[in-house]
Formats: structure tokens, sequence, C-alpha cells
């Protein structure tokens, strides 16, 4: 306890020192924990998106389909899934299909759903324009893929596959603020896409409970009939998931090395204290303090230093993250990367996460301080020699 | 007397009546013309550019064969129609494709034509047929893969002489002029076929048969071995 109101005091005898050594610690602190809770929030938000609008939270499809996604490879007969954990199940007819408008051919892909999908999909509910599905014959469309086709609410579009040609029309739009669905999304009733494609559906989605997707899916495996694959969100995702990844993979060392440059920082700063101060610490080794309790002692005043800048880069970092949590601040950043790359499925609205273990990874400056402040200046009071200090005293 | 006289020439009326959709039928055989083998150029203008392609076309009527022996770097490049199946022999690949069916609405070597509109029968099969102030007025059956709204077909002489597509906003978006009919073997062939994408002013093309000999093509024209030897 003497120890520790020692270091405190050491600490506050240097106060412009101390206060410039807490804001590096305060910056450090805040640009770990809002960069945390962005990449987060880019995880959930990306998870959001392909559970609820692109995909589903769990897909069930014969496993050639996933290999190749041709509609040959999809389901020929009905087929259901039995789990107490599915809250909901569709099947899906996706198949790469020709959309002809007068003016322009796109290429894309067609979703044949079942209308009444609305349980699994958030997509019927963000129709913009028109109405969603009711009936054969007609589709809806992303409200960006409508204006690239320039197909307007009631006008027939021709869709074209290997097998054969439906000309539908267009009864609504979809603005769901989802770089997927609105680029791309081509929505038809399951029964045009059966006629089109003549299987029953090439996977079932099924809607289960936010973070039960892997292990529903784990599970599924385990019993469904052999050739079938359950697969969970994640594992739905393809090239931005990997991107994701990486961005968590280059992150974290990164992160890492910001709260260890940080730390050296305070370091740098005790180890200079620390020789200013050498005659003093031998006139108190020379009245019965240890060596090892003086590095202590140094090593406490680097982590008083840092924890004073940790404490507030948490009370500002946290402040910081709520902020962007429950606002829309990075709207006009993810616009301009949906517009940049609309097969993503990024969505336009980004809310970063807020989690208590930030602050664990980021109390990580306070330990590298004390360590390395143990380290360097403490070893110096460890090789002290008390009586030459004590004689220039 | 002249009752009977008037029966026999209502019947006769009667008979020679055609409906607007004989009158497109017969109007569409007459584009294909009879059997025969040409030499036909195609005029692929943009603004600021031009485009010319030669082409030897084997054709039955149904069928046909079509090689492009103009420009340099495409020779060999060679299309097969057998009904609604549609190759292409690309020389650079080596490989015969098998195109998918959207292949015919799909632009030919970059034109303004589609397969479809040199050898297709989608008007008939696609539109309600009906007649106004000697036009024939083409509008889309319920359901019909067509993303035009209405066709305007004008006949001269019961040669298929414009055909305007109008988008489903009621506006002109392609026409199709086929000029310069001629008899060969007792069927017609147009010497010249034009086509305006009316959205975008200066894209045309052309299609003129600078040669044309009537007559049976081989079988042998029609398979696919041949698509890669050349007929």
């Amino acid at each position: 306890m003497t120890l520790l109101r020692l270091a405190w005091r050491n600490v506050w005898r240097q106060r412009r020192r101390t206060l410039l050594l807490s804001l590096v610690v305060v910056y450090v602190t805040v640009a770990v924990l809002f960069m945390l809770g962005f990449l987060d929030g880019y995880g959930e938000s990306l998870v959001e998106s392909y559970a609820a609008y692109v995909e589903a939270p769990v897909v069930v499809a014969p496993r050639a389909f996933f290999e190749d996604p041709d509609p040959e490879n999809g389901f020929k007969t009905p087929f259901r899934v039995d789990h107490p954990r599915v809250l909901a199940q569709t099947p899906r007819l996706s198949l790469p299909a020709l959309l002809r408008s007068p003016y322009r051919t796109l290429g894309g892909t067609l979703l044949g759903v079942d209308p009444g999908e609305r349980a699994i999909s958030r997509v019927p509910a963000k129709v913009a324009e028109g109405r969603w599905l009711r009936a054969p014959g007609e589709m809806v469309l992303g409200q960006r893929l409508a204006e690239r086709l320039d197909v307007r609410v009631g006008e027939r579009l021709l869709v074209e596959t290997g097998e054969g040609a439906l000309g539908l029309t267009v009864v609504g739009l979809v603005r769901s603020g989802v770089s997927n669905v609105d680029f791309y999304g081509a929505y038809a009733h399951l029964s045009d896409t059966r006629a089109l494609s003549g299987v029953w559906a090439t996977h079932l989605a099924l809607k289960v409970s936010k973070g039960q997707e892997e292990r529903v899916a784990r599970e599924l495996n385990g019993r469904l009939p052999p050739g079938l694959e359950a697969r969970g969100v994640w594992d739905l995702m393809g090239p931005i998931r990997a991107d994701y990844e990486a961005n968590r993979l280059f992150f974290y060392p990164l992160l890492g090395l910001f709260l260890l440059l940080a730390a050296l920082a305070v370091v740098s700063t005790a180890y200079v204290s620390v020789r200013e101060r050498l005659k003093e610490f031998a006139m108190a080794e020379s009245l019965g303090l240890t060596p090892w309790r003086l590095a202590g002692q140094v090593a406490l005043e680097a982590a008083i230093a840092s924890g004073l800048g940790f404490l507030l880069g948490l009370l500002l970092g946290y402040a910081l993250l709520l902020y962007t949590a429950t606002h829309d601040v990075f709207g006009p950043l993810m616009r301009l990367s949906v517009e940049l790359l609309p097969e993503a499925g990024l969505a336009e609205h980004l809310y970063t996460a807020l989690r208590p273990g930030y602050a664990l990874f980021a109390f990580l400056v306070v330990l590298f301080s004390a360590l390395l402040a143990l380290l360097f200046p403490g070893r110096l009071l460890l090789r002290m020699e008390v009586s030459r200090y004590l004689k220039e005293a | 007397m002249p009752r009977t006289l008037s029966l026999v020439l209502f019947l006769l009326a009667l008979a020679l009546a055609q409906t607007p959709l004989d009158k497109l039928k017969a109007a569409l055989d007459r584009l294909r013309g009879p059997a025969h083998e040409g030499v036909y150029l195609i005029r692929i203008e943009r603004p600021g550019s031009e485009k010319v392609y030669r082409l030897k076309v084997y054709t039955d009527g149904e069928r046909a064969h079509l090689r492009v022996l103009e420009p340099k770097a495409e020779t060999g490049l060679a299309y097969l129609s057998l009904g609604q199946d549609l190759y292409l022999y690309d020389p650079r690949l080596g490989r015969t494709l098998r195109l998918p069916p959207s292949a015919r609405g799909e632009r030919f070597l970059g034109s303004d034509l589609t397969y479809q509109d040199l050898m297709g029968r989608d008007l008939e099969r696609l539109f309600e047929v009906s007649e106004a102030e000697g036009v024939l007025v083409l509008t889309p059956r319920p359901g019909a893969p067509t993303p035009y709204g209405k066709v305007e077909v004008y006949l001269r002489e019961g040669f298929l002489e414009r055909v305007v597509y109008y988008d489903q906003r009621g506006q002109a978006v392609r026409e199709l002029l086929l000029k310069g009919y001629q008899a060969l073997s007792g069927a017609f062939l147009p010497r010249e076929m034009e086509l305006k994408d009316l959205l975008r002013p200066g894209y045309r093309t052309v299609v003129q048969i600078l040669e044309v000999r009537a007559g049976a093509v081989p079988e042998r024209c029609f398979q696919l071995l041949y698509l890669e030897r050349g007929c």
C-alpha cells in the first residue's frame, strides 16, 4: 500500500509529463476500442444481410448444388427437415437467367420463392414501389436492377434460361439497403422457376434463432440423408467472409502493436524519469528498500500513468462506440462501398458493436507498460551501484 | 341464277380472305426465301465507326449454316441453327458450343440484329395479330416471353417491308426495313435488310445479299461435324 501511495505521488511530481503520457494511452485505447467495435459491427452487418436478405440463417441443399449451383443439382422431389430449432422453412429455386427489357439485357440469378416466405426473409417487407409477389407470372426486382434494365412496375420483363423463357410482369421494386438485393435481386414465383428449370427447388431456406445458425447446421448435418448438406450463414457468405476474416487477422496484430507502442512511449518516459531520480532511489535502497521493490515501484508508476489514460480512453471509447452503435455515422461511407462493390452483400448502414471484452484487450496497454517498465528502467535499478550515487548525493 | 352466283362469289371470297395471322405467316414464309447458298454482307454502323462482316450462308429455309469469311480476325467463326438449337464453332477455342435458347435473342456478331430477326418465328408465335388501316398490329399474348409492348408489321403486296418494335410505353425502339425482294426458284428473298436502333442515334445494321444461288444445299451443311470443317 505504501509502495502504491509512493508511486502515485511520484507520478504526479511530473504532472505535465504524466498528462502527455496519458493522452497517448487515451488515444490508443479509443482507437483500439473503436476498431474492435467497427470490425465486429461490420461482421454483424454481414451476417444480418446474408441471413435476412441475401440467403437465410441456414440453407440445406444437395452437396452437388453447393459445389456447382446448377438447378439440375437441386431437389428433384419435395423435401423438408425436422429439427426443433428450425422455426420456419421454405423451398427456393435459384437459376441463372437473362433478364431482357426492350432496352437492355442483363445476366443474373432469378430466385424462385414462395410468396408467403415473409417469416424467413425481410425482402418482402422492403418493397418500395408496387407490391410483393402474389401469383405466378409476376416478378419483383431490386430497385437498382430495375433502373439498369429501365423497367417499371406493371411492365413485362423477358426472363430466359437455358431451358426456356417467360414474360413476367414486374409488380414490385425492392429497396432493402443491402447491395446484393438492390443491385441483383430478381424474385419470381416458385412455380414459374419450376416451369423454367424442371426441378422442385435448389435449396431449403431455414429460419433459426440468431446465433444458432452454425449449431443447427452442424446438428442437421448429423441427421440429413446422404448427399445433402446444411450450411450456416457464415458458410454461405462467399468471398466477403474471407475479406472479413482477413481484416480480423490483419487488425488484431496491428492493434496489439499499437498498444505495445503506446506502452513503449510510457516506458521510455519512465526510463528518463528513473535516470533523473537515481540518487533518490539509491537513498531509498540505503534506507532498506530492496532493488526489486524499487523496480516494482517503477513498474507501478508506469502502470498508473498508462492506467489513467486507459480509464479515460475507456470512457471516451465506449461513448464513441455507443454513439456509432446508435447513429448511422457510416451511412455515407457504406453507401459508397455498396456502389463500388455491389456484389459483396454489404448493407448501406453499419452500426458498431459494443462489447465489454474490448476493455480487456485494451487493458494490454497497462500490462505492457508495467512489464516493460520492470524490464528496462527496473533493470537500471537492479544494477544500480548504490554507493556511487550516495557519494554524489 | 344471280343468287347462286352471289353465293359462289361469297364462298370464293371467304376462301381467299386471309386473316391477319395468315398474312403474317405468308409474309414470314417469304422472308426466308428458298433453299440457297449465298454471301451476305453485314455492315454494323456505330457513331464514328463501322465494322463489316462477310458471311457465307447455307440455308434450306428451316436450318441455316453461317460462316464468317471476313474480317480476318474472325474468319472461321460459324453458326449452325437447327430448329431451336443453335451451335457456335469458335476456331480460336477449337470447340463447338451449344448456345442456350436465349442466345437466339442475343445481338448477332455484335450487330443490332438478333438471330431471331434472321431466322425466327417469334412474331407469329408470341403475338396476337390484328389489322388496322392495312398495318398488322401485333400485341403480346398473355405471359409471352417478349419485352416488346407492340409490333407493327407493314406489308407491301404480301411482302414484309417494315417492322417497328415498340416498348411497353408506346415508344418505337427498333425498326427493321426489308428491301429489294427478288424471285428465286419460285420463292422470294429480300436483297437488303436494315435494322435501326431508334433509341440510339447512329446505331444501324445493314445486311446485303451479295451473291445468291438458289437450289438444294447439301445435307452435310447442317451437321455439326461440318460446322468445324466447313460445308
